[in-house]
């Protein structure tokens, strides 16, 4: 009877323990005091999104213009890039950016992907206007910040990568820069890949900076492959490109996120 | 990935091994299922959605009535059932792993529950190609050692010679040797092993 209480009791405090360390994994808010918020609705189609705005802590005494970087799925992934711009600009005595925070104002899915393929999808054009024409010249107009093209960088994970892929070839002119972590490459007979390859002329001379990340352990036979083709064909046929690829040693589809989050922004403060 | 998604699953897996150290009243020495050795083959799957096929084979040997020592061989098929998808074919994908692991075993009527922790090694292949023709055909190909470490559950029922026996392995690697980060409990949930089998008392 002892023993069996005994072990009753070191199981329930097993559990306990795993269950409160894994509800403090939380992660670290970016500094509220530097952090801006507003919502806008999109004329194309119809969606208010949430923007918060994180500046960089010499941002009004500077008076400098400072460059950009759009976030997709900011809600997840504002707090982590923010900081992390921080810290990485820091390390490297280059000045931070503006990070913008795009939340959802509709499904992802239906935002981040270019050609509808069900109900859900297909809302990427309307998105990236929106982009294009009614967030980037707000925060060029509220925020300091440069107003060129190399000047924006954009950042998506999963369908946001293919949302950035399918950026850099159908509207090359917005953004300079492009961080895609494990890309939806594969979505829709690789569309995005045949995207590329339409406007590669108009864009294949341009200056940019690609980062691409993937997880090693992502084998669901659908990421790699594409992954490569994208990678390859960057590399064969874009001349003025500075580009790079990270594969996250055994690490999965999330699990892959923030490491490669952590060295596509260190690709880029580096030689942006 | 916010924390809530996964504490729902991770009581889930480890509440049933807390309800069977539990449940059963203890038995009287003779009622024991006692066994030295066994050799307990069996089939499996991960819970990255069932499409990964385990062949697997545990060798158990309790030298002791509360000290359990075991070796855990996996050969396993991986995406079985989607090989070619949107013009990617996948040429292979496997994985091997190997693990060697000590812990405990609770004795019951008609059945014995083991806890152990293993530790050892996982060989990862796979390949892939683009086979798109409006593209050029792109492979991409990954093979990797990783450490294996995790936890194991073992249940035997029965009490002849030939008796059924279940496996549950979570596995511990990569988190939180990446970080503390809750996403990279993705790939460890995607690994965690169901396997059944028929098992073979040896002595």
């Amino acid at each position: 009877m002892k023993r069996q209480k005994l072990t009753t009791l070191t199981l329930g405090a097993l559990v306990g323990a795993l269950v409160l360390f894994l509800a403090s994994c939380s992660e670290e808010e970016f500094n509220p005091s530097l952090t801006r918020e507003f919502s806008i609705q999109s004329t194309f189609n119809g969606a208010t999104y949430k923007i918060k705005v994180g500046l960089p802590l010499d941002y009004n005494s500077s008076g400098i213009k400072h460059s950009s970087i759009y976030v997709l799925d900011g809600e997840e992934n504002f707090d982590f890039v923010a900081n992390h711009c921080e810290e990485i600009s820091d390390r490297y005595s280059v000045t931070n950016v503006v990070v913008v925070g795009i939340g959802y104002g509709n499904d992802r899915e239906l935002d981040y992907t270019p050609t509808k393929i069900s109900p859900t999808t297909g809302g990427g054009g309307d998105f990236l206007r929106f982009l294009e024409n009614e967030l980037v010249p707000r925060i060029e107009q509220e925020f300091s910040v440069d107003t060129t093209r190399n000047s924006r960088a954009i950042l998506g994970h999963s369908y946001g990568g293919l949302f950035v892929a399918c950026a850099l070839a159908v509207n090359n002119q917005l953004f300079g820069n492009y961080i895609l972590l494990s890309p939806s490459i594969w979505f829709d007979n690789e569309v995005s890949l045949l995207l590329e390859k339409e406007y590669r002329e108009r864009n294949r001379d341009k200056p940019q900076l690609v980062f691409l990340g993937i997880g090693q352990s992502e084998n669901l036979g659908r990421m790699q492959a594409p992954f490569e083709a994208f990678y390859q064909t960057l590399r064969d046929n874009y001349s003025s490109i500075s580009l790079s690829k990270n594969r996250e040693d055994d690490l999965d589809h999330m699990g892959s996120k923030n490491p490669n989050i952590i060295k596509g922004l260190t690709y880029y403060f580096k030689n942006r | 990935m916010k924390t809530s998604k996964y504490l729902p699953l991770l009581i889930l897996v480890l509440a049933p091994t807390y309800g069977f150290a539990q449940r059963e009243p203890a038995a009287s020495p003779k009622d024991y299922p006692t066994r030295e050795l066994t050799i307990e083959p069996g089939i499996g799957i991960h819970t990255n959605f069932g499409t990964d096929l385990l062949l697997a084979g545990l060798i158990q040997w309790n030298p002791y009535k509360r000290l359990s020592l075991a070796s855990h061989t996996s050969f396993n098929i991986n995406n079985l059932l989607q090989r070619d998808f949107n013009y990617i074919k996948t040429d292979y994908n496997y994985s091997f792993n190997q693990k060697f692991g000590a812990g405990t075993t609770f004795y019951s009527r008609k059945s014995t529950h083991t806890l152990l922790l293993m530790i050892g090694a996982k060989y990862t292949a796979f390949k892939e190609t683009v086979y798109n023709p409006a593209v050029d055909k792109v492979s991409a190909s990954i093979s990797a050692l990783s450490p294996d470490y995790g936890l194991m559950y073992s249940h035997k029922r029965g009490l002849k010679k030939y008796f059924f026996t279940g496996r549950l392995y979570v596995p511990l690697y990569p988190w939180p040797v990446k970080g503390s980060d809750i996403n990279f409990v993705d790939g460890n949930i995607n690994n965690i092993a169901l396997e059944v089998g028929v098992g073979m008392k040896v002595k």
